[in-house]
């Protein structure tokens, strides 16, 4: 295989094949990129397929830049999944705002919400966290950890196993204490089989807060499943955004890609590192930069 | 009787079997074995079949895939441990060491839980040392688990050295004549050099009897890098599978087998005690075809 798109569009340039043959070609490693970066797999093929439409109709330039045009051309297709070439907006449009933070067993929501508390409240916003997981063992004692850290009131109630009651009672606590950015941390879930239960008390505890946001927090290694578990969570309760975490590992992180197709959320900040400064806000270009394992696509967008 | 051959026989080529390998692509990669192990079984398949005589009347879709579980069947022997390791515990001089590593959140603390509970069944008493002195509540999140489960835990203080609270549990397992040591540590990514030589450490003064990779059945083409570099630095003896519950097929377990003839020993497929499986390579070929 080869390690990058650019060896693809190097191959492609100095071959001696019909410019219709070459297309295929680049595409075929285009596609082996995206698969190894975890992209879902049906993603990957109508994704290569428009691009290589695209790139049959449309004239490329002198074959001088044919390679920069033909990154351009990758490169808007995948941004337009995630809603276009832009940094999104991370500052809420009103106050006071309720985040729910949701996602798998593991993929970093404690520790998630955490970052983001700290985040805001950078930022100037009085904030507060409510710890929902009435299940993992702690659970609770690391939410308060983190906020005693930062400096930031933890609601949690030790030994209830009420998850949508603790959390009905956190928020509206913290919302007549006039705070404006009230964080929610809940239990790690699936859903299948034996856990079908487990995505009804989060979608009880949608219903209950009706938060302003609900945040899928996905960790970067994950495979084809995150597709289907994606789903899963926006048919529970509304995904509005995602939050892509451990993108400091190897891991690409081509399966929040999915889950952006399978919920329409957009991809707010990405994880960098276990403390809690370690958040930063996403950035498309670098994103897609390394689910097509390139560094210089900045400076190829740039230019053209 | 030449000419009956050629009627009745016909030779397997490229084309006959490239829609058929495609879809078998599809299937091996959506169940998340790695894009280069999925190429080179497939490579191995093609080069197996073409070329081969096959009766006009065979069906190539079943002979293809009969031939695909054949191979596989065999890379996934890899995956078997030569004896039980409860067993081998049980024979083995005392106390017994057994560390578990792994990226951050794939469920290292949550299957020694679980691995308590199972060795306690097996008339086994167990002391854990809480060697996660990084993340918040680690700790406390294992005295949970010891507390239920009544084993003893040796906790260490936030920010202090792994590598002591592991040596402290050993040391008192010897001690009390305790079986069995599980040292949990912290989650540490495939790219913090620091942590490595933390993991270094541990091993290197814990002296464990067997090393557990722990890793997460929904990683994707990462769960092999993960293998890979943990192999390079540390080395260890079995992986444990986690999170097998979610649905996921485990394509890991083939690439596991196929890159580096690692056994799996254990599923992971709940949160509760009992949720610990012995792993057997049919549950992954059962699931692929099913
Ligand atoms: N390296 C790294 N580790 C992270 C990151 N985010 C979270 N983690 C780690 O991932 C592990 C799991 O994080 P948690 O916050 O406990 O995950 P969770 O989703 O709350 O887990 P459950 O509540 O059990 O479902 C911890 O070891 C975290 O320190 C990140 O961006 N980078
Ligand atoms: N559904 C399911 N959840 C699991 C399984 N194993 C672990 N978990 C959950 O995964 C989450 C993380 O588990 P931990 O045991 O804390 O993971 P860890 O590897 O110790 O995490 P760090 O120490 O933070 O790196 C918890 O919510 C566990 O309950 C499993 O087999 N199935
Ligand atoms: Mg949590
Ligand atoms: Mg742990």
């Amino acid at each position: 295989m080869l390690d990058n798109i650019k060896d693809a569009v190097r191959k492609f340039l100095s071959g001696s094949s019909s410019y219709e043959q070459a297309v295929d070609e680049f595409i075929k490693d285009l596609q082996k990129a995206l698969i190894s970066s975890d992209v879902n797999v049906k993603l990957v093929f109508s994704l290569s397929n428009k691009i290589k439409e695209r790139l049959k109709k449309e004239k490329p330039p002198s074959s001088l830049e044919r390679r920069e045009w033909f990154i351009k051309i990758v490169y808007d297709e995948l941004s337009s999944l995630f809603g276009g070439d832009k940094q999104p907006d991370v500052v809420p449009d009103k106050i006071p705002y309720v985040i729910m933070l949701v996602g798998v067993q593991g993929s970093g929501k404690t520790t998630t919400a955490g970052k983001l508390a700290y985040f805001y409240k950078k930022k100037g916003f009085k904030v507060a966290l409510v710890g929902a997981d009435v299940y993992r063992p702690a659970a609770l004692d690391q939410l308060i950890q983190l906020g005693d850290l930062i400096k930031v009131p933890v609601y949690g109630e030790q030994g209830n196993y009420d998850a949508v009651g603790i959390a009905k009672r956190g928020v509206e606590k913290f919302l007549s204490e006039k705070y404006e950015i009230i964080i929610v941390d809940t239990a790690g879930r699936h859903g299948y089989g034996e856990e079908t239960k487990l995505l009804e008390e989060m979608k009880n505890i949608y219903d209950a807060l009706k938060p302003d946001e609900v945040t899928l927090v996905i960790d970067a290694s994950i495979g084809q499943k995150a597709f289907d578990l994606a789903s899963r969570f926006n048919q529970a309760s509304k995904v509005g955004s995602i939050i892509i975490t451990k993108m400091d590992g190897t891991a690409k992180g081509g399966g929040a890609l999915s889950a952006v197709a399978a919920t329409g959320a957009i991809i707010k900040f990405i994880g960098t590192g276990e403390k809690i400064e370690e958040l930063e806000v996403f950035n498309p270009r670098r994103f897609v930069a390394r689910i097509l394992g390139m560094g210089d696509i900045e400076t190829i967008i740039e230019k053209m | 009787l030449n000419i009956f051959n050629k009627l009745r026989y016909k030779e397997i080529k490229e084309n006959d079997i490239s829609d058929i390998i495609e879809e078998l692509r599809m299937e091996l990669l959506e169940s998340d074995v790695s894009l280069e192990v999925t190429d080179k079984i497939l490579e191995d398949l093609k080069t197996n079949l073409i070329g081969n005589k096959v009766s006009r009347s065979e069906d190539l879709e079943q002979l293809i895939k009969k031939s695909l579980k054949k191979s596989l069947n065999e890379i996934l022997q890899y995956n078997k441990i030569d004896s039980n390791l409860v067993d081998n515990i049980k024979k083995s001089p005392k106390p017994f060491i057994i560390v578990f590593f792994g990226v951050n959140g794939v469920g290292k603390t949550t299957t020694i839980a679980k691995f308590v509970y199972l060795l306690k069944k097996n008339g086994l008493n167990v002391i854990i040392a809480a060697a996660d002195t990084f993340r918040a509540a680690a700790q406390e999140q294992l005295a949970v688990h010891a507390k239920k489960l009544e084993v003893p835990l040796v906790k260490g203080k936030y920010g202090g050295d792994p590598a002591s609270v592991a040596y402290d549990a050993i040391q008192s397992a010897k001690s009390r004549g305790i079986d069995v040591v599980l040292i949990d540590t912290a989650g540490r990514m495939n790219t913090d050099k620091d942590l490595t030589e933390e993991l270094k450490r541990i091993i290197r003064i814990a002296k464990p009897n067997f090393r557990i990779l722990v890793l997460d059945s929904l990683a994707g083409n990462d769960a092999l890098e993960q293998a890979r570099y943990f192999e390079d630095a540390v080395g260890y003896d079995a992986v444990i599978l986690t999170k097998v519950d979610a649905d996921a097929k485990g394509g890991i377990v083939l690439s596991l087998a196929y890159e580096l003839k690692k056994p799996v020993i254990y599923l992971g497929i709940g949160q509760d005690y009992e949720n610990l499986i012995s792993f057997d390579p049919s549950w992954f070929l059962d699931r692929l075809f099913s």
